[in-house]
């Protein structure tokens, strides 16, 4: 857990906000000099308290394959002139005053190139300005509701995702694929429970959301949530019909050695045995190398989110 | 002759420009300057301040080189009023002294005000005059006149007492490397100009962005304003060479006549007065308010040192102009100009159109990013071309990539500074890089109906917090096209 800028970028030099770039092409130029250097393709925004900036910062200096990214990490406080930091392509503004959040990074980010805003926590209302400036926000906040509640609001004007979300991708997908089976598409309103295992209900309500917003399901349609394991937010999901002598149940959840994840259908004409399915990357640095490759608004996100919000 | 040496001007760009001009052994061996101000001083008192001009913007090891020196022993200075007829005699006698009557530049770096008095004075003592094998050039600071009434009453007096071809109408911007490069970018290459027309480039962005609030430039800056003191000049010169049609040849009349046909197809410039978008206007106008700036906060425009606390002073304009032409019928320029903003910078970037055929959206679910092509003028002066390229790996997934030229990295050393371009080319006689009097008058005919809309309506004016780029209501007038300006 880091405590101060020099903690996030051990390794970087204290510098004034008009030497930040300065520093950081002598930075790009020093790093050059046991590889080749790499052009930057994007700027990622990681916001949040400083406690929660580390992880990011640590993801930020090690993205592979998406490309070397310009990467800023602002903390708020209340702080009009905060020291920055600076280590290779990253910098750290430490306690920031968040009304001059956006002029920073308008003052910081690529000119050109597309910016990545991660949202890790801090005051909503915060985000209209950054979002403005963003072609894609990411919230990860670690208490979403309040952000959530304001991301809503910005759909028009920018394109959002949520780190949850992204954690969720195989979960998803393989609750999709389960409609492509002709009896289970049949049976669809038929379900009426939906009970999930999870240590962080967020991720289960965003899941519900979606599945509420892309299925009609009957009145006195249901959800249980029952605790799961602590690393995972999501342990099991079970959509089912209880009404029915043969219970019809759609069933996704970890394998063995939770690194996949296996499914389990029974409706009316149709049983299948187990499928297997990697869970990808769920490190920070995956998920945000992931978030960096898509460009389109999320349409799904967007509705599932609006559900969720719209429903508490 | 420098008519205002002990000036900001001179020192921080005349003197350095001269010293780097003489390092790069640009000068002739009987090379003098001769400052002239009305504060009384002596040679030695003048070479002084050579020397901690130098000091202070060529760098501290310039100050006592073997250069600087020598050119310190031909620099002489003259007081005086320039009103007064007996400086002028005093300048002609100090001329023959020096051996230096064969070529005269003069240079007014003066208040504007006091324009008209010195060339009428340099006219009515035979100073406008050059011997049988010599010449004698003035340079002029802008602004050059307020209106389109000043600058044509300016122009008739110099052409008084002086030809076209001696008058050399200063825009420092000119004299960037990257706007010089302009021309050999477009017109040394056969690649770019097929593409350089509405059939291929959707529009033009134009953006000078300056971090730095009004300074110790209130008292004029308050008469001025943004479009007088960016728009009319700098950005339209920089728009005619981006939109002029290929010169005949590389001379100054040839180049100027082209940028000239470029302005003269600019459609008339309206606004409604309020400086907002509504009711068709091409300009919008907006004020500083406080903000936060460069890592700090500043004050709101009315509470700087020197304004007005209820100035309806604009320190941000945007225009959309049209070109009635063949090649750019239908392709707006959009400029845009402001104090307090995020970044210094001044960029032109042409923006394409999308491919006719999107065979990548299934793929990637996605509209490809438009090519676009960034020309960087200042402050890290350079070309940038953006194009769409796959991502490694085994998915159709495809992302914005920059491949870029910079002056620095390429060629290294130092670039020349603006001002070192120009003096050299104004004593070489080549004019290319300096506005003809009919540009001028045009420039300030397009946007004298702005001026006096906004005159007629000078209550509340839009504003923006420093360090944003710009008011709401320029990305109005941006949306309201179905376009965005761009991230920089």
């Amino acid at each position: 857990m880091s405590s101060s800028p020099s903690e996030l970028l051990p390794a970087g030099a204290d510098v004034s906000f008009n030497k930040i770039g300065e520093a950081m092409a002598r930075g790009s130029c020093q790093d050059s000099g046991a590889t080749p250097m790499r052009a930057l393709v994007a700027t990622v925004v990681a916001v949040g308290p400083i406690d929660r900036l580390g992880a990011a910062a640590e993801a930020l200096q090690s993205l592979g394959d998406a490309g070397t990214v310009r990467g800023i990490l602002i903390s708020e406080g209340d702080n009009p002139a905060p020291p920055a930091r600076v280590a290779g392509n990253t910098v750290a503004l430490h306690g920031l005053k968040p009304s001059f959040f956006n002029n920073a990074v308008a003052a910081l980010r690529l000119s050109s190139l597309p910016t990545l805003v991660w949202w890790r926590g801090g005051r909503p209302d915060t985000l209209d300005g950054l979002a403005d400036l963003a072609d894609r926000v990411v919230l990860d906040d670690s208490r979403p509701e309040p952000i959530w509640s304001r991301a809503v609001t910005l759909f028009e004007d920018s394109a959002f995702s949520d780190l949850r979300w992204a954690r969720l991708t195989q979960w998803r997908a393989l609750m999709a694929h389960f409609f492509d089976i002709p009896e289970v598409l049949a049976a669809a309103a038929d379900f009426s429970r939906l009970s999930i295992a999870a240590s962080d209900p967020m991720s289960a309500r965003l899941f519900a959301a979606w599945l509420r917003s892309s299925i009609q399901f009957r009145d006195g349609f249901t959800m249980d949530m029952a605790d799961g394991s602590e690393g995972t937010p999501i342990d099991e999901i079970r959509l089912e019909d209880p009404r029915t002598e043969l219970v019809q149940k759609l069933v996704i959840r970890f394998a063995a050695h939770r690194t996949c994840l296996e499914t389990e259908v029974s409706v009316r004409g149709h049983r299948s045995a187990s499928r297997l399915v990697s869970l990808g990357d769920q490190t920070l640095t995956g998920l945000i190398t992931e978030e960096l490759r898509i460009r389109a608004r999320d349409a799904a996100f967007e509705r599932a989110l609006i559900h969720l919000v719209s429903d508490k | 002759m420098i008519f205002g040496a002990s000036g900001d001007l001179t020192r921080r760009k005349l003197l350095p420009a001269v010293y780097r001009l003489s390092r790069r052994g640009r000068l002739p061996a009987q090379f003098a300057v001769i400052g002239i101000a009305r504060s009384q001083m002596d040679d030695e008192a003048f070479r002084t301040q050579f020397r901690e001009s130098l000091r202070e913007f060529a760098g501290p090891e310039a100050a006592g080189d073997e250069i600087a020196e020598s050119l310190a022993s031909r620099m002489y200075y003259v007081a005086g009023e320039t009103d007064d007829p007996a400086l002028h005699q005093r300048l002609q006698a100090r001329l023959t002294d020096i051996d230096g009557a064969e070529g005269v530049l003069y240079y007014l770096a003066i208040p504007p005000t006091v324009y008209s008095t010195v060339i009428e004075q340099l006219g009515a003592s035979g100073l406008a005059e050059a011997p049988a094998r010599g010449w004698r050039r003035i340079i002029v600071e802008k602004p050059f006149g307020t209106d389109l009434d000043s600058a044509r009453a300016l122009n008739r007096l110099a052409h008084q007492h002086f030809d076209e071809d001696q008058v050399y109408r200063i825009d420092h911007y000119l004299g960037k490397e990257t706007v010089q490069n302009l021309l050999v970018f477009r017109f040394g290459n056969g690649m770019f100009e097929p593409v350089w027309n509405r059939r291929y480039i959707d529009h033009v962005q134009i953006t000078a962005a300056e971090t730095v609030g009004v300074e110790h430039r209130a008292a004029y800056y308050e008469g001025a304003g943004a479009l007088r003191d960016m728009v009319q000049n700098h950005l339209m010169q920089v728009l005619s060479l981006v939109a002029m049609e290929p010169p005949i040849a590389f001379t100054a009349e040839s180049v100027r006549d082209r940028k000239m046909d470029a302005l003269l197809a600019v459609q008339p410039l309206t606004s409604n007065g309020d400086g907002k978008t509504s009711g068709g206007s091409h300009v919008v106008r907006a004020q500083y308010r406080a903000g936060w700036v460069s890592g700090a906060e500043v004050p709101g425009y009315r509470a700087e040192k020197g304004v007005n606390a209820a100035s309806g002073t604009e320190t941000y304009a945007a225009v959309r102009v049209n070109l009635d032409n063949w090649r750019w019928a239908g392709v707006p320029f959009y400029l845009r100009t402001g104090k307090r903003l995020p970044k210094r910078t001044t960029e032109i970037s042409i923006q394409f159109r999308r491919p006719p055929l999107e065979i990548f959206r299934r793929a990637s679910q996605v509209s490809v990013a438009p090519n676009l092509l960034v020309v960087n003028v200042q402050p890290d002066e350079g070309i940038s071309l953006r194009f769409e390229t796959k991502l490694p790996g085994t998915r159709m997934q495809i992302a914005p990539v920059m491949m870029n030229f910079r002056y620095g990295t390429t060629f290294g050393g130092e670039v020349p500074e603006a001002y070192e371009t120009l003096l050299l080319d104004a004593m070489l006689g080549d004019a290319t890089l300096f506005a003809r009097h009919d540009f001028v008058e045009t420039s300030w005919a397009l946007i004298g109906p702005v001026l006096d809309a906004w005159r007629a309506q000078p209550g509340d004016i839009p504003t923006y917090e420093a360090g944003e780029w710009g008011p709401p209501e320029a990305d109005e007038m941006m949306a309201q096209d179905g376009r965005r300006w761009r991230s920089l």
